[in-house]
């Protein structure tokens, strides 16, 4: 056979690089429970996992990136917009996303499975993934943050504010879209009404859409409740 | 009509020494039916190939709707009955299955060639094709009603799956028998290599995995090891074979770089999956592997540019079928565009940090897919077709243009989604702003995504038109493609 030496080529290139993906499959195997800290990975959160696959959430968004471009990636949304935010997305998005561009359908999500997903959204923003996405990042700060930081300067209230509200609100153009900008709410409300607000927004603004943020410490509240009333 | 004079060497005495058994005389010369092929069996590649391209109309149509889904703000109640999610994954399940059609009937047609003797069944052919249809028809149904395993591209629910799996196997039973009883080339050695691992792979993305992490790890092992190593076996081999009947050239010299091009596809490509690891939580040395490894995945693709050029400068061949030559030129290129430099673009880290996830990946899959993969179908669809029809010389006008209008229309439909990409990478991550904010500037570019869709499916219905009813040239004034 004439083409024995190009054989032999074909066979080693291929068993080389078949050796490496291999052997580096092992060490991901070897690694990947402290990298994903597997040993918070209850029940609960493959019953998220279950409800994720199960509603088809990956046809319209990413994790890790992954998936489909029509909605926001959620590897890190836990840490964006919090327990109470996704509950109201999944269990009311029309009325969540009511003035949105595009809408999320309501896909019959419990109570109970939407218990479950926050529980997988968390475990899945633990994941030591090189910190990405870059609009979510922890280490540094993400370009979002920075650039609140260039217009507001760090008062303990914008530092607040860019951990606690920047995932559903913007100021300057940077962060979420879920509920209004607020480069001009102190326009409409003092800091006491904010403060209020925050804990309790039906109270100040009737059928406010916004959850409660009852994970905001008291000090918090009264510190971001500041900072917005200087944004006029 | 002259005798060919071109057929290369070995295949040549085969035919001189078969020319009495039943399955036909010289190559392409003899009628089964209306049919011009040398094995009768040869005949069940064409209803492959039709309902490749019924699908592959039905895959654009449900294109626009995606398109116009991002280009307009659809109403909550139809978001709420058709949920966005359930037609991406009819477009991308159709997509994978009339490829994969195409790509069987491709081996259908070009075993029996090869291996020198009629394929081991072809009630098992038609069953299989009956099976995997059949499959593709109840999963997309189910789609509509929001049965599937929830992973993308993978969507068929397990049951179906089990189906799949069957078929493939009879598939490969299939082949595997006809070459095993048959002529064994090096073509045929490295398709069925490629099928078989192309049928392993897809069992990897069959369980349920509780780890995120490693569920994403094992998903690309079917998607990524499929366009970038099973796929390029396959449609390396196709192409292996369209070559040498189209120009010619010696069976040799093509075997030799069919091993070599292999070899440095598998070799960067295998390693290169890292290029998906950089941020699913897996080991930091998926960095460098990744980035290296699939860095080199270019290389094959050039390689495989230049030596379908050489084919016809060295060679001195004349190009007898023109249009399949287009077409063979073009699924080289566009391999090289899609694949190769827009898949180079965004797989080093300090890139596909911002890219990652964006509409540069939907630019980036089209051109891709429809460069390496669609495109190769479709040579060896103008190879196989008019010969299946028993059509002996027509006028190559309409397919290239064809040619010409798919083509240019994807490179738009690619270019339009890269810029909403460039958009989309600047205002969410870059700037930071919203998700949605970003969506807002974009809207504009999927108006002219949806513009070039159209175009995509004019060309594409002025293809399928010629390719399955174009008639017979006879006047010999006419410049036209012989089948010879
Ligand atoms: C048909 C597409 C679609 C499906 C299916 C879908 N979503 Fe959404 N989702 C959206 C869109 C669109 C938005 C963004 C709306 C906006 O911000 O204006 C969204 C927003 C969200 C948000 C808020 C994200 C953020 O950072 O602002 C969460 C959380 C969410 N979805 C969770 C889910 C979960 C969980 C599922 C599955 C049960 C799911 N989605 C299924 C389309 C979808
Ligand atoms: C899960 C998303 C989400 C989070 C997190 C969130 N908000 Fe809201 N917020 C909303 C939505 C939605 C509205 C609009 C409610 C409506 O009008 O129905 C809103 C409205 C407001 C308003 C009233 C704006 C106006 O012009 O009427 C203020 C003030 C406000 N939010 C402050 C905050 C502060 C301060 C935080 C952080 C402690 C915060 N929000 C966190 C979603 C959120
Ligand atoms: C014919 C061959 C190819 C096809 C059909 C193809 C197709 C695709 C598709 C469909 C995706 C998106 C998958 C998803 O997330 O849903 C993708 C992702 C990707 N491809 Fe390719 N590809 C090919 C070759 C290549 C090559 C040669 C390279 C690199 C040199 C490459 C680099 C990438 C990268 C980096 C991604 C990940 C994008 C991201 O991070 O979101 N591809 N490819
Ligand atoms: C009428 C023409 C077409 C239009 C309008 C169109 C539109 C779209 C849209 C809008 C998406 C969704 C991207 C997302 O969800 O974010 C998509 C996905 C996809 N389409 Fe098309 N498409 C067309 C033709 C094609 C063709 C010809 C091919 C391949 C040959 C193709 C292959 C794909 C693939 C692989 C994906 C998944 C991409 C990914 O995961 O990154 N499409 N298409
Ligand atoms: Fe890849």
């Amino acid at each position: 056979m004439v083409n024995r030496n190009a054989f032999f080529i074909f066979l080693a290139g291929t068993l080389i690089s078949l050796a490496i993906f291999l052997g580096l499959t092992w060490d991901t195997h070897r690694q990947v429970n402290a990298l994903t800290h597997a040993d918070k990975l209850s029940e609960e959160v493959v019953a998220g996992k279950h409800v994720w696959a199960g509603k088809n959430c990956n046809e319209c968004h990413t994790i890790l990136g992954f998936g489909v471009y029509y909605a926001p990636d959620l590897t890190k949304v836990y840490k964006r917009i919090g327990a109470a935010g996704i509950k109201a997305a999944v269990l009311q998005p029309e009325v969540t996303f009511k003035n949105s561009i595009r809408h999320m359908p309501n896909l019959g999500v419990t109570e109970e499975q939407a218990t479950q997903l926050v529980a997988y959204f968390e475990w899945v923003s633990n994941i030591d993934n090189n910190d990405w996405p870059p609009q979510d990042r922890q280490a540094g700060q993400s370009a979002a943050q920075r650039r609140l930081e260039g217009s507001a300067g760090l008062s303990a209230g914008a530092a607040a504010f860019k951990e606690k509200c920047m995932g559903c609100h913007s100021i300057g153009g940077a962060g979420g879209s879920i509920g209004p900008a607020l480069d001009k709410v102190g326009t409409k409300f003092d800091a006491a009404t904010i403060t209020k607000l925050i804990g309790d927004p039906p109270s100040v603004v009737p059928g406010s859409r916004m959850p409660p943020q009852t994970g905001v410490s008291a000090a918090d509240r009264q510190a971001i409740a500041e900072f917005l009333a200087q944004q006029k | 009509m002259e005798q060919t004079s071109k057929v290369d060497a070995s295949v040549a005495t085969a035919t001189t020494t078969q020319t009495a058994d039943a399955a036909g005389g010289a190559i392409g010369r003899t009628r089964v039916g209306t049919a011009l092929v040398p094995y009768a069996s040869q005949r069940v590649a064409y209803w492959y190939f039709v309902i490749a391209l019924a699908l592959f109309g039905l895959q654009l149509l449900v294109g626009l709707w995606l398109a116009a889904s991002y280009a307009f703000t659809m109403p909550q109640g139809l978001e709420n009955a058709l949920p966005y999610g359930m037609t991406r994954a009819i477009h991308t399940n159709l997509l994978v299955l009339w490829l994969l059609l195409g790509f069987m009937g491709g081996t259908y047609y070009l075993v029996p060639e090869e291996a020198q003797r009629e394929i081991y069944s072809v009630k098992l052919a038609y069953l299989q094709l009956i099976a995997l249809v059949g499959t593709g028809v109840t999963a997309i149904v189910g789609f509509l009603f929001g049965w599937t395993q929830g992973k993308p591209i993978l969507e068929i629910p397990v049951p179906l799956d089990f189906v799949v799996v069957l078929g493939a196997l009879i598939f490969l039973f299939n082949v595997g028998m006809t070459v095993l009883r048959g002529k064994k080339t090096a073509i045929l050695g490295m398709l069925l290599g490629g099928l078989v691992f192309l049928a392993l792979l897809y069992i990897f993305g069959m369980p349920f995995y509780r780890n995120l992490t490693i569920d994403w790890y094992y998903w690309w092992w079917v998607v990524h090891l499929w366009v970038e190593g099973a796929w390029e076996l396959v449609t390396a081999s196709i192409l292996a074979f369209v070559l040498i009947k189209v120009t010619g050239v010696q069976r040799k010299v093509v075997e030799k770089y069919l091993y070599l091009e292999t070899a440095l596809f598998l070799f960067t490509g295998l390693a290169g999956t890292g290029h998906h690891y950089y941020w699913i939580g897996a080991p930091d040395v998926w960095l460098w592997v990744g980035a290296i490894f699939s860095a080199m995945e270019v290389l094959p693709i050039i390689a495989m540019v230049i030596d379908a050029f050489l084919t016809k400068r060295h060679e001195g061949y004349v190009i007898k079928d023109k249009v399949v030559w287009t077409f063979c030129m073009g699924t080289a290129i566009g391999h090289l565009i899609g694949a190769g430099v827009w898949g180079f673009a965004h797989t080093l880290p300090q890139i596909n940090y911002y890219t990652h996830g964006s509409q540069i990946t939907a630019s980036h899959g089209h051109m891709a897919f429809f460069g390496a993969y669609a495109l190769l179908n479709f040579a060896m669809f103008w190879y196989a077709i008019p010969r299946l029809r028993g059509i002996t010389r027509y006028k190559p006008s309409l397919a290239i243009g064809g040619f010409w209008i798919m083509s240019l229309a994807v490179i738009g439909l690619g270019l339009a989604m890269a810029v909403a990409g460039v958009i989309q990478v600047y205002v969410e991550r870059v700037l930071g702003q919203g998700f949605m904010t970003a969506q807002l500037h974009m809207q504009l570019w999927f108006k002219v995504v949806m513009f070039f869709g159209v175009v995509l499916i004019a060309g594409l219905a002025m293809t399928a038109w010629t390719m399955l009813k174009g008639r017979q040239e006879d006047s010999t004034e006419v410049e036209a493609v012989e089948i010879v």
